[in-house]
């Protein structure tokens, strides 16, 4: 049985309905708004810069001296020249990703029983940047950068290669490594930002 | 001779205003879109020329070259008259506003309206009214059912205000004495009319809204509800003719016929008779304020439903308009 609350529906005052007072109310904020200045950015002359975690086009760290261990205890096993794709062909991001048949990784054994990355796809017209795919990367390879301007002419320009990863990532590295991870550096910034937080 | 010299004149006039007033709607659209943008903090249009001045011409010269489409089971006479028939009573009407006092440029006399009616307020209620079947035969032509459902909104909201329109004009004819516009004006030199008539201007500030289609009581196109309305099957110039001539050239005329009725038309504001100024930009400025005072009407208000409306319109409106003639009928005779 839904029970139904019955709730008196406030009567307007004599006051208020001769004077217009709710009519006028409302023409007072739309004045206050129309003194105030535009919030827009003017897009294709302006560009907001997001923040770094932001999750934008995906990237591939190289190999430059700024490894994790997990990248150390691994790198005997492949065949990664400095400033190549720090990819070890691991295959978690695709494991990771809730959508079938987003990545398409391919590598191969060398003669002398190392491994070689040969193909890393990704098409990012299935993408739904959740970020999975970064949180997954053990090596911190694969990584999503600031970059939100994705349309292209064809869809298979839409298709991401080995390639031009390494290039954004390069990049982006040289713009926003240095700076922090999120937008506040310590707890007590956040609490000026956000206000403290109670945890149950 | 001297009929085709006031032939020539006349047909002179009506060209001028004509090409003034298309212009001037032109402009208007960017004004609204502007003063839009401004009140939802953002800066409207802006690409086009210095802070987008030119955007009228580029949209006119959009409209006019798009496409125009005509659905294949549309009542063709009643499809194409429609636009026409919302557009040009709207702009007749300036055919007995007048704005200002005849003047003589050269030697030569020049009245700055073309016709001076002594039933002028009648002619312009007439075509005001007129106007808005436009509306309902856009609704009915379209073979469609969100213009149906809008013409038939329009012509509910129409039964509503129209009644209470008419009686609220009564006040300041009856304090002139006159139909004609004009002489309305001349009765105001010492006191504007909107002194005891200030009930039925709310009346009219109500009839105007309702009868352009402007925000508080825009149901007949309700973006949300309705598609677009009574114009969701029209395309290229027929399309913009509705907006143009409902919001703007409606809007612009309504607001110059309640300036001549409430606040003295072209005579100067109180205690500014001093400054140099024309009566026909007096005239102007004050239509002009009335046009900014709908526009803020329009972009602060939500909807009202059309039962509202009708109800607002019978119950509200129509009393206040009948007890305003009676407090106009008390002011004559107890002050003059």
């Amino acid at each position: 049985m839904v029970r139904i609350k019955y709730v008196e529906r406030p009567e307007l005052t004599n006051r208020e309905r001769i004077l217009f007072v709710d009519f006028i109310k409302g023409m007072k904020i739309t004045l206050k708004n129309l003194m105030k200045k535009t919030v827009t950015t003017a897009f294709p002359f302006e560009k907001l810069t997001p923040p770094k975690r932001f999750r934008g086009t995906h990237a591939h760290r190289v190999k430059n001296g700024k490894e994790p261990p997990s990248f150390k205890v691994i790198e005997k096993f492949m065949d990664i020249e400095f400033g190549e794709s720090r990819c070890v062909a691991c295959y978690m991001c695709m494991q990771a990703c809730p959508v079938p048949f987003l990545f398409n990784i391919e590598a191969i054994q060398l003669p002398d029983g190392r491994k070689k990355v040969v193909r890393f796809d990704m098409n990012l017209l299935n993408c739904m940047y959740c970020g999975l795919c970064t949180e997954a990367c053990p090596v911190d390879c694969l990584i999503m950068t600031d970059i939100y301007e994705t349309a292209s002419y064809h869809r298979a320009s839409c298709v991401l290669h080995i390639d031009d990863m390494k290039k954004r990532s390069i990049d982006f590295d040289r713009r926003r490594y240095g700076e922090p991870d999120r937008i506040w550096i310590d707890d007590d910034q956040r609490s000026k930002l956000w206000g403290q937080i109670k945890w149950s | 001779m001297e009929l085709l010299g006031t032939v020539i004149g006349v047909t002179v006039k009506s060209l001028i205003f004509i090409i003034v007033m298309f212009l001037a709607a032109a402009y208007l659209t960017l004004l609204e879109r502007k003063f839009a943008g401004h009140v939802q903090q953002r800066p409207g249009p802006l690409h086009v020329g210095p802070h987008g001045f030119l955007q009228p011409i580029a949209d006119a010269l959009k409209v006019l070259t798009k496409e125009d489409l005509v659905p294949d089971s549309v009542d063709k006479v009643l499809f194409y008259m429609a636009s026409l028939l919302a557009f040009v009573p709207a702009i007749m009407i300036l055919a007995v506003v007048p704005f200002g006092e005849p003047f003589t440029v050269f030697g030569l006399e020049i009245k700055p309206y073309i016709t001076d009616l002594n039933i002028g307020v009648l002619l312009a209620l007439a075509f005001g009214s007129l106007a808005i079947y436009g509306v309902i035969f856009a609704g009915w032509a379209s073979n469609s059912k969100y213009p149906m459902i809008g013409g038939l909104r329009k012509a509910a909201v129409l039964i509503g205000y129209e009644v209470a329109l008419g009686f609220a004009m009564v006040g300041p004819i009856m304090q002139a004495g006159s139909f004609s516009l004009r002489e309305i004006v001349e009765a105001q030199s010492g006191m504007w009319f909107i002194i005891p008539n200030i009930l039925a201007f709310v009346v009219i500030i109500f009839a105007i809204l309702a009868e352009t289609g402007r925000t508080p009581f825009d149901v007949q196109e309700a973006e949300a509800e309705l598609v677009g309305g009574y114009i969701t099957e029209y395309t290229g110039m027929k399309f913009g003719l509705f907006p143009l001539a409902e919001w703007y050239i409606a809007t612009f005329v309504l607001s110059a016929i309640a300036v001549i009725l409430f606040f003295g038309g072209w005579q100067p504001l109180p205690l500014m008779g001093w400054l140099p100024i024309p009566d026909i930009v007096w005239f102007f400025i004050k239509v002009f304020l009335l046009f900014m005072f709908f526009l803020w009407v329009h972009w602060t208000l939500p909807r009202y439903r059309v039962d509202q409306i009708t109800e607002l319109a019978w119950k509200v409106m129509l009393p206040l308009a009948l007890a305003n003639i009676l407090v106009v009928a008390l002011w004559i005779i107890f002050i003059g």
